[in-house]
């Protein structure tokens, strides 16, 4: 279901041909990994984000917010619940575990939601009085990310 | 307790960068917004995590079961802190099955909680199964970061061989001393008549035979024969096996075994094992149900290893292998020493009958179907064939069992082979 909210958004902000191909083939992926495991739902997901790009480019209407935050809530819920999903395979489950996830779940929705929301707002009135170059700062910001991930996947483990 | 970060803290981390190249390339504010909740999510990860306070404890409903039978195992988690989630697997080892349940679980758990958790496994193979090893892996809510231990809750399990129900038994040619259900030659009390003879002072009048007596006009009394004990001796070949587990030879050599011994210690007669596996291995000939056991658990061990040792069957003291028994020799013939200590025991005046279970069905049954396997089959039917006719030869009364069909069948062809040779002696 979140995959196909996911998948069919972009097409309600440009219905093209090519940001159908490019949802149907995410939400293949998407589909697939959850009979194969939670590598094809990533690429499910980079799938989608990159039919959301499209679908942005193609229309060049005004800036949606509040939806690119649902968009975001529920790309990383979709990596989540996949991955859970996967865990959770061939396992007894004990009492209240899926509900306890469900919970942080939507606690986590809640919370990244209103804080994304938050943040907007702040840059939107910050980007009021002040200009910066977005572009280079961006790409800043993305080169940094990747550099703590690539960190974080390299450090030893803590014993 | 090792801790690292999941593979999905990797996965959210490369969407997220992914997101912000796709932002900087088309330049639209709402890809930058989509990676905000990705990185909110990100940094859920740099919280330490809570050091795990939690104890398992095992419980089986039953530490000793036959080949077949069904363990249900529980397991009990108590947490001392609260847990998020956490996830436990036991490996289990090629033995046991699960037949319900899961031998993995995932729990929430609270202060103080206790959860249990039951799968129930089935036993295919005989074995001393030692367990305890759990694996645990404490997860936070997200999935992004992991720690992994294994704790020792340990317990054990033995699994005895399977035995197969037997009505009749390859008889003795010689029986011993203790009384049992063997008619012996000799004459004595017992219940089965023997010879006629005249009264003599001392004999007692219900034996009178007033028949011969009143034929005869003087009494006569009927001579019953004793009835005797025996002794039994399994020979196990554990030199060689040929055949996929759960169903080599050595399982069904010891299946067989564990079938004979229950049986004949159900007639009284004392029963011993020798186990020939390169040195020999023993259990002597006694009777009685702590005999059985005794022998059960001996077959529990019983398996091929490999040993540079050759020992020849004369080292094996009399005590363990009495001149009068009836010797058993339970192999497949797969090595040429377990046929020669058959040969050598025979030529010493033992009585010796062999059961060889067949390798090749189970082979085959190990093996993809090919004209190249069947073909190989044959001649190995045709070879093992001479080297049984070589032993009939030798006067030594041979059957073979396919492991699939009854035991008991294969039993009644050995029974009629030592007759017809005794017959022809």
């Amino acid at each position: 279901m979140l995959a196909c909210a996911l998948v069919g958004y972009p097409l309600l902000i440009a219905p093209a041909t090519s940001v159908l191909t490019l949802g149907v083939v995410a939400l293949a992926l998407c589909g697939l990994g959850f009979l194969l495991g939670p590598p094809v739902v990533v690429g499910g997901a980079v799938v989608a984000l990159g039919e959301y790009a499209l679908a942005l480019w193609l229309a060049g209407s005004p800036p949606r917010l509040a939806g690119a935050v649902l968009f975001g809530v529920g790309v990383t819920l979709l990596l989540q619940t996949a991955d859970f999903g996967w865990r959770a395979r061939r396992a007894a489950l004990g009492p209240g575990v899926v509900a306890s996830q469900i919970r942080h779940w939507a606690r986590f929705g809640v919370v990244a939601g209103a804080t994304t929301l938050a943040a907007v707002g702040a840059a939107s009135a910050a980007s009021a009085s002040v200009r910066l170059p977005w572009a280079p700062a961006l790409a800043t910001v993305g080169a940094a990310v990747a550099l703590v991930a690539v960190a974080f996947a390299v450090r030893r483990p803590a014993r | 307790m090792t801790t690292r970060l999941t593979p999905l803290a990797l996965s959210i981390t490369t969407v997220g960068a992914w997101g912000l190249v796709l932002a900087v390339f088309s330049g639209r504010a709402e890809l930058v917004v989509v990676v905000v909740p990705v990185l909110l999510a990100l940094l859920v990860t740099a919280r330490a995590p809570a050091t795990p306070d939690w104890s398992i404890a095992h419980a089986i409903s039953s530490a000793r079961v036959f080949e077949g039978e069904r363990v249900m195992v529980t397991v009990t988690v108590v947490a001392g802190e609260p847990v998020a989630l956490l996830e436990l697997f036991e490996p289990l080892p090629s033995g046991l099955r699960v037949v319900s349940g899961h031998n993995r679980g995932l729990f929430t758990l609270a202060r103080g909680q206790r959860v249990e958790w039951k799968y129930e496994v089935e036993c295919v193979r005989r074995g001393r199964v030692s367990l305890g090893t759990m694996h645990a892996r404490c997860w936070d809510r997200a999935g992004l970061h992991a720690g992994e231990t294994a704790m020792r809750a340990p317990w054990q399990l033995r699994v005895y061989p399977s035995v197969l129900p037997l009505r009749r038994l390859p008889g003795p040619r010689r029986t011993q001393s203790s009384v049992g259900n063997y008619v012996a030659p000799a004459v004595g009390e017992g219940i089965e008549p023997g010879d006629i003879r005249a009264f003599v002072p001392g004999d007692r009048i219900r034996h009178v035979n007033w028949r011969a007596s009143l034929r005869f006009r003087r009494l006569f009394v009927t001579q019953y024969h004793l009835e005797r004990n025996a002794d039994v001796i399994l020979m196990l070949d554990t030199l060689a096996e040929a055949g996929a587990a759960p169903d080599t030879t050595v399982d069904a050599s010891i299946r067989a075994a564990a079938a004979l011994a229950t049986a004949y210690l159900a007639r009284k007669d004392r029963v011993g094992l020798i186990e020939y596996c390169g040195p020999f291995r023993w259990v002597r000939p006694d009777s009685g149900r702590a005999h059985h056991e005794r022998l059960l658990e001996a077959l529990l061990r019983a398996d091929v290893m490999f040993s540079y040792v050759t020992q020849e069957v004369a080292l094996v003291p009399r005590r363990v292998l009495p001149p009068q028994a009836l010797v058993i020799a339970i192999s497949p013939l797969l090595d040429a020493r377990f046929e020669k200590a058959v040969v050598d025991l025979a030529a010493r005046g033992f009585d010796v009958a062999v059961l060889s279970p067949s390798p090749i069905p189970l082979v085959q049954r190990a093996r993809r179907a090919s004209t190249s396997v069947d073909l190989a089959c044959r001649l190995w039917t045709l070879e093992r064939n001479a080297r049984a006719e070589a032993l009939r030869r030798l006067g030594i009364a041979i059957v073979e069992w396919d492991p699939a069909e009854p035991l008991q069948a294969a039993l009644v062809g050995l029974t009629g082979a030592r007759r017809r040779r005794a017959a022809a002696r």
